[in-house]
């Protein structure tokens, strides 16, 4: 089963702004995907519509087999997303964020409690765990927006720049923390404009651009004949034929 | 039953009330202060002054009207401000990515609602108690009223906080709509001291309702029929509801 299923997928916005056009794209299960792509290519209108933070003009999507539309209850249930935005109640304390949002997913109080006390040192958060969210830099809300998805432990993670604002050791630290969350089965979904980034964690690269898919294959293909990921993203982005599968 | 998301939407109404509390000057202070302003000149100084209105003492024929504008404003303002404040800063989003049913943010806006209309209910009849104006005639009707009219306004609520594009929209339906049908509705007199004409434009103006059945509640009188005062009821709860849970499916204003 795939982890997700994009079908023909459109979103136009009111206004008539079509953000993206018959996208169509299956992501393995245990698979870790890079999805890239200029601003504005259609990314995060993707995530959205995967999420439920905004609506499927056409087409469909499907989240381990199960439609976001017509059963978006138990999708959402499988989707952990960290967003590019910080959509959060910025009064809100680190630990009430991660507490919420843990019983907005179903999570029992005794295993919520340890679960935060988990993230919360995993993510160098303990010491700011008392702290309102508007008063903590960018690096640390971004790492609390990390610990927010991965609070209800998801199937499907979803991280959308991640890693913006986040310092290097943290950085590196994250990566392993997603290669550990990825050889434990998890499926993982990373937008990123760190394209080493992007080339040191993923099996496979879709880049999006004018809102469809213009490149598709396994990073091998991306990084073949000595070139590194960003090379050939800038190639394909400023029109370059892409020779990969599209679909 | 077993498909309702229990934890979160008793997480909901936690965070909600966290939110409120959060702000308690605001919150209750504020009101609770206006109600006493309102009972003690209205209904201590001036009431004494006021020959009895339908055979009870002016200081209990406004008491009911204050508490009902203060149970239907705090419902509003709860709601509104949920939604908008989410909308703005887009913490709706977490609402909108939980497995949450339309029905579960529905009934968690409204409950939240209508624990916060409820504390400020209690704190306005201990002062009525102080002023010697409480009677609760009706205890059960009394509840169901108390209960409807927060039902009601925590729905417009809703409404105005996904429609409203700032915080000048968002107070306008109070000082246009709220504020002034509440005033006309019978707050202050009895609409048979009214023209005809006006009299008879006060009975489409729902607030009078409201109004009227918080009045049979306590102190046992009424100017309407119960029955349309049921129905007006019903009706807006009715109507508010299905209207909301549909705008919830669309993603009106609330989702991208």
């Amino acid at each position: 089963m795939n982890a997700v299923d994009i079908v023909d997928f459109k979103k136009e916005y009111r206004g008539g702004t079509v953000a993206v056009n018959g996208l169509s794209l299956s992501i393995k299960q245990g698979e870790f995907f890079g999805l890239l792509g200029p601003n504005g290519a259609g990314k995060s209108t993707t995530i959205h519509c995967i999420t439920g933070i905004a609506s499927i003009t056409s087409g469909s999507i499907q989240v381990y087999g199960i439609d976001v539309v017509a059963d978006y209850r138990e999708a959402r249930k499988k989707i952990g997303l960290s967003p590019q935005d910080f959509n959060v109640d910025i009064f809100s304390k680190v630990w009430q964020i991660l507490d919420y949002n843990a019983g907005y997913f179903g999570v029992p109080k005794e295993k919520r409690a340890t679960r935060i006390e988990e993230l919360l040192e995993r993510f160098d958060l303990t010491s700011h765990r008392n702290k309102a969210f508007q008063h903590l830099s960018g690096g640390l809300k971004r790492r609390v927006m990390l610990a927010r998805a991965l609070v209800h432990d998801p199937d499907l993670i979803i991280l959308d720049e991640p890693t913006a604002g986040v310092d290097v050791e943290m950085r590196h630290d994250l990566w392993r923390y997603l290669r550990e969350l990825n050889e434990l089965g998890k499926t993982v979904i990373l937008t990123s404009h760190y394209l080493d980034e992007v080339e040191l964690l993923c099996d496979r690269i879709g880049i999006i651009n004018n809102g469809k898919i213009v490149a598709l294959g396994d990073k091998g293909e991306f990084i073949k004949e000595g070139d590194r990921l960003e090379q050939t993203y800038m190639k394909i982005t400023k029109g370059e034929k892409w020779s990969g599968s599209t679909a | 039953m077993k498909h309702i998301n229990w934890i979160g939407l008793y997480t909901f109404i936690r965070r909600e009330l966290s939110r409120i509390f959060r702000v308690k000057v605001q919150t209750f202070a504020a009101p609770l202060i206006s109600a006493f302003l309102f009972i003690f000149i209205f209904g201590f100084v001036l009431g004494q002054r006021i020959e009895l209105i339908a055979g009870v003492s002016y200081m209990s024929f406004v008491f009911p009207g204050i508490l009902a504008m203060n149970i239907l404003a705090s419902s509003f303002e709860h709601t509104a401000s949920s939604v908008y404040f989410g909308r703005w800063v887009k913490s709706i989003h977490e609402m909108l990515v939980a497995p949450f049913s339309y029905i579960e943010m529905l009934v968690g806006l409204v409950a939240s609602a209508m624990i916060r209309a409820s504390i400020i209910a209690c704190g306005i009849l201990i002062i009525g108690f102080l002023f010697g104006a409480l009677t609760i005639t009706h205890p059960l009707i009394f509840i169901l009223v108390v209960a409807s009219i927060s039902v009601i306004f925590s729905l417009v609520g809703i409404l105005v906080g996904m429609w409203a594009n700032g915080f000048e929209q968002l107070g306008v339906l109070n000082v246009f709509v709220i504020t002034p049908l509440s005033f006309l509705g019978g707050m202050f007199y009895s609409i048979e001291y009214l023209p005809t004409v006006v009299k008879n434009i006060t009975l489409f103006n729902p607030f009078f309702y409201f109004i009227d059945m918080m009045r049979f509640a306590t102190i046992g009188i009424h100017e309407s029929h119960l029955l349309v005062g049921a129905i007006v009821f019903g009706v807006l709860i009715v109507g508010l509801s299905s209207l909301v849970l549909y705008l919830f499916h669309i993603g009106w204003r609330i989702r991208e």
